[in-house]
């Protein structure tokens, strides 16, 4: 599958903060992509390099093989960006928005937009100073679905939709990805990456800490295993795998990283009568990154 | 309770500001923060009213050391009612005092004036549309407490620049040859803080009545061009001059300090002020927050005019300021010619003199107009303010990532800016020479209409060069780039003048205006217009180049 998103030892730095730090990264054509990470890691700095709107201090970032600082005009005929702050022409009315930027975009399916105007519930005759914020910011998701570009470069876009509208934001997601289109979503909304992403990057102080599939991930990260036992308590010290053993009562709970098999053989010294285990939320696994260690050393945008 | 608990709960409690006796008001907080934010610019405005007070009484002594010198000035301008309507009060030039009132009082006051209502304007309508008002009224205030409390904060950026003026007249007035002192030089100061003060609550009323910064500046411009004119019109003659109480400038020129000593006009200026001052604060608490009085409709079907391209919507998004500039203009083109009909009567030997010493030549009425268009030259030379300042906005406020982001690239854009730029500073100059022409036709006035043009045209490189200084400045520093061109054009303003009358000829070197010919009394040499498009192609050019290669600058 051709590689639509390629960034190869991408640096920047801010006087003497480092927001990226020789960062590589590749994203397939045709797959969703979640880009996670706290304030300040780093994500809004990457989307600005490939949009060619900062210069890297060092590295590479090429889009469909384009590289962002020759190309950047070939590259832009290939993406559309949604950032997480609308702000437009305050005296232009929705609809003037949305033909002033499909055409200077040059490729927008005009049916299709006047389809998601009414499925995004936008009155496109009022003016951009009179939308709320979530409205406003309908408008650059709208534009950005209704093109034809192959690569939607997604900043925080949900910021001010209200649950219903973040539900049609996600299927069109998945039209996107179904029309064979590339989306790069950075977001802070776990559960909406969870739900349209297939694979996901978590980005640390400019660094990438972890990149890869969500049930990969999942796999790789700790089971949550919770069991009620009639007997005496299992004596879990020093089993392989196993953390934060809790037992109250007749109920043990713990996190097993790695193979399941020494934690079965221990339980086998009483008797279980019932046993549940299940994979990490992408939350969970959010939080086992970042929970508690992470740290303002190297604050990007 | 161990130790550790109780220092943990004492630093709390310190951290943990409640309000009591002695507490930071929320008031006083946002006054100083408001307070913050103007003070350098009040400092840098006081120096520069002091600067120009000091030299102007300095260089007078030194030059008109005889009462015979100081009695041909008076000869030569007094009373002459073309003078008194360009620059105010001529009538006690023969004095160190009158002739600083007379040299500073269209430059000062019409800078306080300008200065005043921007500061109010930015700090109240500024600050609501970009939705820090908003953070602040959330606080423990009310809309009209804050409003208030900015008003104050602007009052003492006010103080510093009465402050500066008074103490510069104090100071010169030491050397005994220009010997000002005592109350006069209090009411001095008083007078040139009549403008900034009256406008800043004007620039407050029309905050409460707009929904844009842009437009609250803009509805404040109109009222000071029409107060100018209105005090141009109350020194045409004497049986006109009741009008000046019409009018902030004719306030302060009605104080006439060092001579009448008037105080009285200070009365009307204060009534003015509170009158003004308590209708905003009201009003700020009577509508939206983020909303203006004047609504016009937030619907409407979609226009295609401008939507085709970027530089088509910086057309369509430009016209209105550009409209307005052309109205700004014509005003002062339709002044100057309707003026010009005073150069029909006898002229003393003298005022050749003085005619000959700022370089002019020619016929009676194209000398005037050479000097006339001083003033259309320095309204043109603003144009790119007002221009650049968009362009810094469309950077500044996230809305040209939209564009860039979808195959327009920097050069095309910045390019088509400059561009509409330069065709708006062309459209004005030619405005410009057309309404004086047309005005002083109707007056019976003899001045071609290709000759108006032309001196019209002759102001468009110098307007270049300031559009070209704002894009250079904008490419590096993007929100210095406005203010950059309004200080060239008036530095530009202040060094020619000041080194046409001798007080300090290696000024003019570094003034825009020095390497423009004052057409028509001038003769306009082919090689400066080159010259001059050559300095402004490049400034534009360097933009261009760095422009490009920069990062983006948004919040």
């Amino acid at each position: 599958m051709p590689t639509a998103i390629q960034l190869h030892q991408l640096s920047k730095r801010y006087g003497p903060t480092l927001a990226l730090d020789a960062l590589d990264l590749e994203v397939e054509a045709g797959e969703v992509f979640g880009y996670l990470g706290p304030n300040g890691s780093g994500k809004s700095t990457t989307i600005a390099i490939m949009l060619g709107l900062v210069r890297p201090t060092s590295g590479k970032a090429t889009i469909f093989g384009l590289d962002v600082r020759d190309d950047l005009l070939d590259v832009h005929r290939r993406i559309a960006y949604v950032p997480s702050e609308a702000n437009l022409w305050p005296s232009l009315t929705g609809a003037e928005v949305l033909e002033f930027l499909a055409n200077i975009h040059g490729s927008t399916d005009t049916a299709y937009r006047d389809e998601l105007v009414e499925r995004f519930d936008l009155d496109p005759h009022k003016k951009v100073r009179a939308y709320s914020h979530g409205n406003r910011q309908k408008v650059p998701l709208i534009a950005a679905f209704a093109s034809r570009a192959d690569l939607l470069l997604l900043d925080e876009p949900t910021t001010g939709l209200d649950p219903l509208m973040e539900q049609e934001f996600r299927n069109c997601v998945r039209a996107a990805r179904d029309r064979g289109q590339t989306v790069f979503l950075s977001s802070h909304v776990l559960s909406e990456v969870e739900a349209v992403c297939d694979r996901v990057a978590m980005l640390r102080a400019g660094r990438l800490i972890e990149t890869g599939r969500l049930d990969v991930l999942r796999s790789l990260a700790a089971v949550h295993v919770r069991a009620t036992f009639d007997g005496p308590a299992p004596h879990l010290d020093g089993i392989p795998g196993v953390t934060g053993v809790r037992i109250t009562d007749h109920t043990l709970e713990c996190e097993v990283h790695g193979p399941m098999e020494p934690l079965v053989q221990a339980l086998a010294t009483t008797r279980v009568t019932h046993l549940t285990t299940r994979e990490p939320s992408l939350e969970e696994l959010f939080m086992a990154r970042y929970g508690g260690s992470h740290k303002p050393g190297a604050q990007g945008r | 309770m161990t130790t550790a608990a109780h220092a943990a709960t004492s630093q709390a409690a310190h951290t943990l500001r409640t309000p009591g006796p002695g507490a930071l008001r929320p008031e006083r907080a946002i006054a100083w923060r408001a307070f913050r934010q103007i003070w350098i610019g009040s400092v840098a405005w006081a120096v520069a009213f002091g600067g120009t007070i000091a030299s102007s009484a300095i260089t007078y002594a030194s030059t008109f050391q005889t009462e015979e010198s100081r009695q041909q000035l008076v000869a030569s301008t007094a009373g002459d009612a073309g003078f008194s309507i360009l620059l105010g009060p001529t009538d006690e030039i023969g004095t160190v005092g009158g002739y600083t009132v007379y040299k500073g009082f269209v430059f000062l006051t019409t800078i306080g004036a300008v200065w005043g209502l921007l500061v109010a304007t930015r700090l109240l309508r500024g600050e609501e549309e970009v939705g820090r008002w908003q953070l602040t009224v959330a606080g423990v205030t009310s809309p009209a407490r804050a409003t208030l409390a900015t008003m104050a904060a602007i009052g003492a950026g006010i103080m510093i620049l009465f402050g500066g003026s008074t103490l510069a007249t104090a100071l010169a007035g030491r050397d005994p040859d220009v010997g000002l002192s005592g109350v006069p030089v209090i009411l001095y100061g008083a007078s040139l803080a009549i403008a900034p003060a009256v406008f800043a609550s004007v620039g407050a009323l029309t905050s409460q009545l707009a929904r844009s910064r842009r437009l609250a500046s803009g509805i404040g411009g109109v009222i000071i061009g029409a107060a100018f004119v209105m005090r141009m019109v109350a020194d045409a003659g004497p049986e006109l001059r009741w009008l000046r109480w019409s009018t902030p400038f004719g306030w302060a020129e009605e104080m006439a300090p060092f001579t009448a000593n008037n105080a009285r006009p200070l009365i009307p200026a204060a009534i003015t002020v509170a009158v003004l001052t308590a209708a905003a604060t009201a009003l700020s608490g009577r509508r939206d927050a983020g909303d203006g009085l004047l609504t016009s409709g937030d619907s409407g079907h979609p226009r295609s005019f401008g939507l085709r391209s970027s530089l088509g919507l910086a057309t369509r998004l430009e016209f209105g300021p550009l409209l307005g500039w052309f109205c700004g203009v014509a005003a002062a083109g339709a002044v100057l010619g309707i003026t010009a009909k005073l150069t029909t009567r006898p002229l003393p030997e003298s005022m050749n003199d003085l005619m000959q010493k700022l370089g002019v030549a020619g016929a009676r009425v194209d000398q005037y107009f050479g000097i006339a268009f001083l003033l259309v030259a320095t309204v043109v030379a603003l144009v790119p303010a007002s221009h650049i300042g968009a362009i810094t906005s469309e950077e500044t406020s996230g809305r040209l990532v939209h564009v860039l982001a979808r195959g327009v690239t920097r050069r095309q854009w910045f390019v088509g800016r400059l561009g509409l730029g330069a065709l708006a500073v062309t459209l004005t100059a030619l405005v410009g020479g057309f309404s004086s022409w047309a005005a002083a036709a109707l007056q019976g006035v003899d001045f071609g209409l290709a000759t108006a043009l032309g001196a019209g045209a002759n102001v468009i490189p110098t307007a270049l060069i300031a559009l070209g200084i704002g894009a250079a400045v904008s490419a590096w520093f993007p929100r210095a780039g406005a203010a950059s061109v309004y200080a060239v054009v008036v530095w530009s303003l202040v060094a020619d003048i000041m080194g046409s009358l001798g007080s300090a000829d290696w000024l003019q070197k570094f003034s825009l205006i020095h390497y423009m010919a004052l057409a028509p009394a001038e003769r306009v040499e082919p090689t400066t217009i080159a010259a001059n498009l050559i300095v402004a192609g490049a400034l534009c050019a360097v933009a261009v180049a760095r422009f490009e290669r920069r990062d983006l600058e948004c919040r």
